[in-house]
């Protein structure tokens, strides 16, 4: 009799075990669900009865004397106020290199010139959901015999626009002649996210990074591809994901200039406690525990002192967007302070924030220019709000894995460094991670080259898995 | 209902998650200011300070003590300017339905902003501003600002006990004007508290509308009542009373914190208290339940449950700007600077929350229901006149950057007599129990019937009577 009994807590054991891995089995399969797409209206007031008109138009940039004479008479009227001594850009933008800027602004930086820049690549408009979505088409100029060129759509961040990808085009559709093997060719497009730049922004709350990924689907449907390559970092890391989740059949491949996470658990706890000295522990590369450690410095207190804007941005974009979009000054402050500091966070020690080191005027100016002509500066930080009020962690997409080959390109002074440990956890399909020798947060902006020949290398190794498997 | 069980008070999933980066970077700061509190230390060190530009070349002893009267000024110059400004400028629509939960929603905005270019009257404002005695004396380097309004006939034997009264952000000296005449002459007005009569003295903080900007780093609130104590002893004055909400709270603190002896009376309209400890999160948990235990009244309970949602979600809501502030000034007041209409809308957005929270709901901010636009604009024009916006800010960097479980102010014991006022809108409510901590001579605290963050400015009359009978417990002690 008590052979039996223990038989059959042995037995009840056995079931309990298996009870549990068929339960844990039944909700790990659920984190690789699809994320739905998200349908939506965002026009204005009511979505009308006639169908949506679906024609693609081409795009001009164009400016006039009176935008160019407001926007002077502007800058002649700012006021400035004096930093405090020796506080470099510890404080914010330094206000007087702002001055400096401001002059060369006036006096140097010719808008009708970056306008024409502007055009030089096709650029066109198509409705989607009830709001206008600008985006950037180029084609290769030329194509070998027998060879089609890749689709990859490249989405931008805050307080980026689609001109960061100006240097990095030519080297993603002409590989050639700039020195890149020209095993694969791409034609890129280049959309602007609802609310930034030159695509319409939506007239009705919750425009999140999934609604501009669903959008961005659309957007590529429409343009006939049913197979493409998605390229991001900021922002257009998180839309890029997104699309990955909601249609993993048609994104054939997912490259991340920048990572984040939001799931932590114990695991991460316990290796930025220990991860310092038991790093092969946790699975850290030596360059991991030099990007990461010490921790409360390049970890805590980074998040601290640069999160500031996100947080006012996530909470109260329509205050703090208010006079920007008033003050062109005050905008350049703001925007190139991120420039600044994304780039590398010792420029906060320059007198100068280092700006010019990495990037010419011109180009930053011109950023700045999308900015303000089209006056989306407080439509931009909504952005913030509808992906952030309701926390972080908390969203579906944020507890779905991605399946999609990915690569991740990773920058040493991107501001947080994520190691490949952690990123594996949701990107499950990692085909390649590499760390960059140089460059910050604008990878594309700053290090188009770097960037492209990553790029090209994850994209040659998912073409040679796919043929491998169709063989 | 008095008690809002623990459990339920928040959205599991939604404030849950909020709390979870929030949580994990407190966990750190928790532990760190466990094992580092301190013994606590009798009185804050004074210490001393230049803030003038430049190398220091004059010895503080022959610094010019003199006090010189001043009128605020302004010409046709500044006001066409800032019309122009206001002519030109640039407007985005708020999204549909949103009302002020996006921030300060623009059309509401527009009107304003159309009261403000074609009814608001600035030298009217001018004048109005002029009304109380202006002066300006250097100390420590910078020029400071301050209004001394004495009560205009005393009667015989009556004695007049002098009143220092700091503003805060985003307001100013003229935050006081509503409350002032009811403490120099309150028989006037209806308020017969028995012989207590004041003479007030509002100065502006350094950085602040007419007080010369600091032009160095670390101007905090410690410089900020050390320079206050001067004025005082300037002013002649040996005892005083002292009165503050926002910085003013903070700074009224210090005061009372480096030189006891000379402050007869600390009144505050806003209670600032350091990280919460271990046990002060036990005892918030316990509080949920059995609020007696812990000291907890049914007010209190009432104010501070649900928890999470009053003080978690809704400070993380609300301090964008402090976190903005604290770490990135001159990025976040350069546009503010720059554009009138920035500045309005960043400043009024907190005259409408901080007010009632409830006004986040309503298409126009609730604004006029406590406040005109007059008042509200000329407390704007105040920092756009004065361009001061930016310094203003910096004050949060310099007061936020060191760790503030280590400062010396967190770990000296107030034992000057202390009276509390508690605003039911206030932003975070602090129950008098652990007022205590801090404060060890709490010898009135109120739970006020109505009124938020700006209580002088919204509420005179209830803060007066409040001050009033502390005043006349701390005479009879």
């Amino acid at each position: 009799e008590f052979c039996s009994s223990l038989a059959g807590i042995m037995l009840l054991e056995v079931f309990l075990v298996l009870g549990t891995l068929l339960i844990y089995f039944l909700f790990s399969k659920k984190k690789e669900e699809t994320l739905p797409f998200k349908d939506g209206w965002w026009g204005k007031g009511q979505k009308p009865v006639t169908k949506e008109d679906t024609s693609i138009r081409p795009f001009k940039v164009e400016t006039t004397e009176e935008e160019l004479s407001d926007l002077f008479r502007r800058l002649d009227q700012a006021r400035f106020t004096e930093p405090l001594e020796n506080s470099c850009f510890h404080y914010g933008t330094n206000s007087v290199y702002l001055r400096k800027v401001v002059s060369y602004w006036k006096n140097q930086f010719n808008w009708k010139k970056q306008v024409e820049i502007l055009n030089k690549y096709p650029q066109f408009k198509t409705k989607i959901q009830g709001i206008d979505i600008h985006f950037v088409h180029v084609k290769p100029p030329r194509l070998p015999e027998g060879q089609s060129a890749k689709p990859l759509l490249m989405v931008h961040g805050w307080p980026g626009s689609f001109y960061e990808f100006y240097k990095i085009i030519p080297l993603l559709t002409d590989p050639a002649s700039h020195g890149l093997g020209d095993e694969h060719i791409f034609e890129v497009i280049c959309p602007s996210i609802p609310g930034y730049g030159f695509s319409e922004a939506p007239h009705k709350k919750d425009f999140n990074s999934v609604s501009a990924a669903s959008v961005f689907y659309e957007l590529m449907l429409r343009l006939g591809f049913n197979e493409f390559y998605t390229q991001g970092g900021d922002w257009g890391w998180l839309i890029c994901t997104n699309l990955a989740q909601i249609a993993p059949n048609h994104v054939k491949g997912l490259h991340l200039n920048m990572v984040s996470i939001s799931k932590v658990g114990l695991t991460h706890l316990l290796s930025v406690l220990l991860g310092r000295y038991f790093p092969g522990l946790f699975g850290f590369q030596d360059e991991d525990v030099r990007r990461m450690f010490p921790f409360l410095k390049k970890g805590l207190y980074r998040i601290l002192s640069e999160s500031g804007y996100a947080h006012i941005q996530a909470t109260k974009p329509d205050t703090v967007g208010c006079g920007l979009n008033d003050s062109p000054v005050g905008l350049a402050a703001y925007i190139l302070e991120k420039f600044s500091s994304w780039t590398d966070m010792e420029f906060q020690n320059l007198e100068d924030g280092g700006l010019e080191r990495k990037f010419s005027l011109d180009d930053l100016l011109t950023n700045i220019m999308i900015y303000w002509v089209s006056g989306c500066i407080v439509s931009s930080m909504r952005f913030y709000k509808e992906n952030l009020q309701k926390g972080i962690g908390t969203q579906k997409h944020e507890k779905l894995t991605v399946q999609v080959p990915t690569g991740i390109a990773s920058f040493p002074n991107e501001i947080l460094h994520i190691p490949q440990a952690w990123a594996k956890k949701k990107y499950t399909n990692l085909v390649s991670f590499h760390f960059m020798p140089q460059g910050g947060h604008f990878a594309a902006f700053e290090e188009p080259e770097l960037l492209a020949k990553d790029i090209l290398q994850f994209v040659g190794k998912v073409e040679k898995e796919q043929l491998w498997k169709k063989k | 209902q008095t008690i809002s069980c623990f459990p339920r008070s928040f959205d599991t999933s939604q404030r849950n998650a909020v709390l979870v980066p929030a949580a994990a970077l407190g966990v750190g700061g928790m532990l760190v200011y466990w094992f580092r509190s301190g013994h606590r230390i009798k009185t804050l060190d004074m210490g001393d300070g230049w803030w003038g530009s430049g190398d220091r070349t004059t010895f503080i002893e022959i610094e010019d003590k003199s006090i010189h009267p001043f009128k605020i000024e302004t010409s046709d110059e500044e006001i066409e300017d800032l019309h122009r400004r206001l002519d030109h400028f640039r407007f985005t629509p708020p999204l549909e339905r949103a009302a002020f939960n996006y921030g300060f929603n623009s059309n509401y905005l527009q009107k304003v902003v159309a009261y403000w270019r074609n009814q608001f009257d600035w030298r009217k404002q001018v004048e109005v501003l002029n009304k109380y005695p202006h002066f300006h004396t250097t100390i420590e380097g910078i020029d400071i600002h301050f209004i001394h309004v004495k009560p205009s006939n005393v009667p015989h034997g009556q004695t007049v006990l002098p009143l220092l009264m700091v503003h805060g952000w985003p307001g100013s000296f003229y935050e006081f004007y509503k409350i002032i005449p009811l403490l120099t002459e309150p028989a006037r007005h209806g308020l017969n508290e028995g012989d207590v009569v004041f003479e007030v003295i509002c100065p502006s903080i350094p950085g602040y509308g007419f007080s010369e900007a600091p032009h160095r780093k670390g101007f905090d609130s410690i410089a900020t009542a050390r320079i206050f104590h001067k004025l005082m002893s300037r002013l002649g004055f040996r005892e005083f009373y002292v009165q503050g909400g926002d910085w003013g709270s903070r700074v009224t603190t210090n005061m009372a914190q480096m030189l006891p002896q000379t402050v007869k009376g600390l009144h505050l309209n806003l209670v600032f208290l350091g990280k919460q400890g271990l046990g002060r999160m036990i005892r918030i948990m316990l509080g949920a339940y059995v609020p007696w235990l812990v000291g907890l009244s049914r007010e209190d309970a009432r104010r501070l449950y649900p928890f999470m949602q009053k003080n978690m979600y809704d400070i993380l809501r609300e301090s964008g700007y402090l976190h903005i502030q604290a770490t990135k000034p001159d990025t976040a007041g350069c546009g503010l600077n720059d554009s009138p209409v920035g500045l309005a809308a960043y400043i009024l957005e907190k005259f409408s929350t901080w007010t009632d929270k409830s006004f986040l709901d309503k298409d126009d901010g609730g604004l006029e229901s406590k406040y005109s636009l007059d008042e509200l604009l000329t407390n704007v024009m105040i920092y756009w006149v004065t361009s001061s916006i930016v310094s203003s800010m910096r004050y949060y960097k310099e007061n936020f950057s060191k760790d503030p479980d280590l400062s010396a102010h967190h770990r000296v014991r107030v034992s000057v007599p202390t009276g509390i006022a508690a605003f039911p809108q206030e932003l975070v409510h602090t129950p008098r129990v652990w007022a205590n901590d801090v404060y060890r001579n709490i010898i009135s605290y109120s739970y006020m019937p109505s009124g938020g963050h700006f209580a002088a400015f919204e509420e005179p009359k209830l803060l007066a009577q409040d001050i009033m009978q502390f005043v006349q417990k701390v005479e009879q002690l």
